[in-house]
């Protein structure tokens, strides 16, 4: 008996030697004999998904991330967790928002092939934006060059009318939701002067949104006009939990579909 | 040669070596698949979609927002920006990375087990095949059989082939079983893209082809099976040098343990590329991973194990044949 089983453990541990040699050998000639068989991009129109459910795709930089929120959720986060209370519906949320992501980036990323089927499926879609463009890390403040601040908002409404009109023509019907800024400066020296800045950057957003249809324009500069430092995170930037909550609250009452 | 081979197995047998080795993957294998399936379903539950591509896209945006953080070492960052693009690239060409079933599974894990627990498994096997014989007294007898000195090492040595070879098929096969309980058996032919290169930090898709999964996986395990015999032949050598087998395993077990920590850490200590412990993570030269030290590659790496692995020959045949035994 026991014969037989080393007999079997051998012959079986010949065999497999040859195979792993064969496949060691094929290794090496697939990766020095690699003669460049270019791989086909795939075709635009490829996928079906199901669209049961409410889709809902959030793009835009470290608000839509949730940078800040002790519980990392971010608005985007709490507006799902109220929605869901709300509706029996089957929710689905793509949050695509990436930290520190300005307007050139964000028409940038509109253009991908699978942000392009998202968005396509989407319901509605949420946006951040403008943040890093105006405040560039409070650089922005440091300098406070008016001239300076008008090139920014001239460059920025251009890269915002591509992204909503690239959006627009991926899908028709999805309610598009542009989150305005607050001014997480309102309590430091030049407030009057930072706070108009904001101002004049949030009145040119809701004229280019006001441009497309089904296109809304959320303020959030009430939100934070008083006590701004009970609702801004350790960094004097970013919004808090309960910042990120208010935020929340104002979008999921304008949400329909 | 055959009758001193056959003696041999006949012996690894009686020892049920192979045999526990085998029952430890078989458990560690189950606690793997339970792992992954826990993950999968909590991505599932996190991004309420089995959609591949939502998933793969959502993949893509953690890590720029990773990337974007500012405290995060260069050489993470390089690694992250390499993934990303390939990512990228797989998305681009509507090609699923991680088909999800078992074949998917096996080449995870054997990506993964490569550089310490296949290791480890073969040094289980390999430390003691001529230590033993000191310390349980047979190389006496074994030596005053009229039979060359050179022979038995290689009837020893060649055993120690054929276990590891028996080994891997044994991974293999109880890696599908196991998880194709969980996972289904199906997805040999899902597409999967090799030829990814690294330059200077950079993912170049230049020579980049798609392979069917199950060829994907044998080219694995050869190169595996290639790392566990240079492994297997350096605890081989320890095995005849030191008498003592824990001893033996002690010294194979910090080298290996010290490889994985060292491969994180040496980008700037460029000789430690010549040291046969940061070169055994041979699959990722197919996966397209950077390596730890710029300027390695696939025919670097095998031959500095192939180096290390003839010297260890060398040295345990010197050693065998001249060694006073009393």
């Amino acid at each position: 008996m026991k014969g037989k089983w080393v007999l079997f453990v051998t012959i079986t541990s010949v065999f497999s030697c040859l195979l792993w040699m064969f496949g060691m050998g094929w290794a090496l000639f697939d990766y020095f004999n690699c003669s460049a068989k270019s791989v086909a991009e795939a075709p635009a129109e490829t996928v079906e998904t199901d669209r049961n459910g409410i889709h809902i795709v959030a793009l835009g930089d470290s608000l839509t991330r949730g940078t800040g929120d002790a519980s990392g959720k971010g608005y985007v986060g709490y507006l799902m967790e109220d929605l869901e209370k709300r509706s029996d519906q089957k929710m689905q949320i793509t949050n695509l928002g990436i930290k520190g992501q300005t307007s050139v980036q964000l028409a940038e990323q509109v253009k991908q092939q699978e942000v392009q089927r998202q968005i396509k499926l989407a319901d509605t879609i949420l946006i951040t934006i403008g943040g890093n463009d105006l405040f560039r890390g409070g650089q922005t403040l440091a300098e406070l060059d008016l001239q300076k601040v008008e090139g920014l908002k001239e460059e920025y409404s251009k890269n915002v009318d591509g992204i909503l009109s690239s959006i627009r023509s991926q899908n028709t019907e999805a309610n598009v939701f542009l989150i305005g800024l607050y001014n997480p400066f309102i309590d430091m020296e030049d407030a009057n002067t930072t706070s108009q800045i904001v101002r004049d950057w949030n009145e040119r957003s809701a004229d280019i949104s006001a441009k497309y249809p089904k296109a809304v324009f959320v303020p959030t500069f009430d939100l934070f006009q008083l006590k701004v430092e009970d609702y801004l995170y350790t960094d004097n930037f970013h919004p808090n939990s309960e910042g990120y909550q208010l935020i929340a609250e104002r979008v999921a009452a304008l949400l329909t579909w | 040669m055959i009758n001193l081979v056959q003696n041999e197995m006949i012996k690894l047998v009686r020892k049920k070596r192979l045999l526990v080795v085998t029952i430890i993957m078989a458990v560690l294998i189950s606690m793997f698949t339970y792992a992954q399936f826990r993950e999968s379903e909590r991505v599932q539950e996190r991004l309420g979609t089995t959609d591949w591509r939502t998933t793969l896209q959502q993949q893509i945006i953690d890590i720029q927002n990773r990337l974007s953080g500012s405290q995060i070492s260069d050489e993470w960052r390089k690694q992250l920006e390499i993934r990303v693009s390939q990512q990228q690239y797989y998305l681009d060409h509507d090609i699923n990375p991680a088909e999800p079933g078992a074949p998917t599974f096996v080449r995870g894990f054997i990506e993964n087990s490569i550089q310490l627990l296949l290791p480890l498994m073969i040094m289980i096997v390999a430390a003691d095949l001529v230590s033993s014989e000191h310390s349980t007294g047979t190389v006496k007898i074994l030596l005053t059989r009229p039979v060359q000195r050179w022979k038995i090492l290689l009837s020893k040595y060649l055993t120690l082939v054929l276990s590891v070879s028996f080994l891997l098929l044994m991974f293999g096969i109880l890696s599908y079983v196991i998880s194709g309980i969980v996972f289904g058996f199906k997805g040999w032919n899902a597409p999967v893209l090799t030829g990814f290169t690294v330059e200077a930090g950079e993912l170049n898709t230049a020579g980049t082809h798609l392979i069917p999964q199950w060829q994907y996986i044998l080219m694995e395990f050869g190169l595996a099976w290639f790392v566990s015999l240079v492994v297997g032949t350096l605890s081989f050598m320890l095995s005849v040098l030191i008498r003592s087998t824990a001893a033996g395993m002690g010294v194979m077990l910090a080298c290996l343990i010290s490889g994985t920590i060292l491969s994180s850490m040496v980008s700037s200590w460029e000789s430690a590329k010549y040291l046969f412990m940061i070169n055994l993570r041979m699959s990722d030269y197919l996966q397209g991973m950077a390596p730890p030290i710029e300027g390695m590659s696939l025919g670097f790496s095998l031959s500095v194990l192939a180096i290390w692995a003839a010297a260890a020959l060398v040295i345990s045949f010197v050693s065998f044949t001249k060694k006073d035994v009393y």
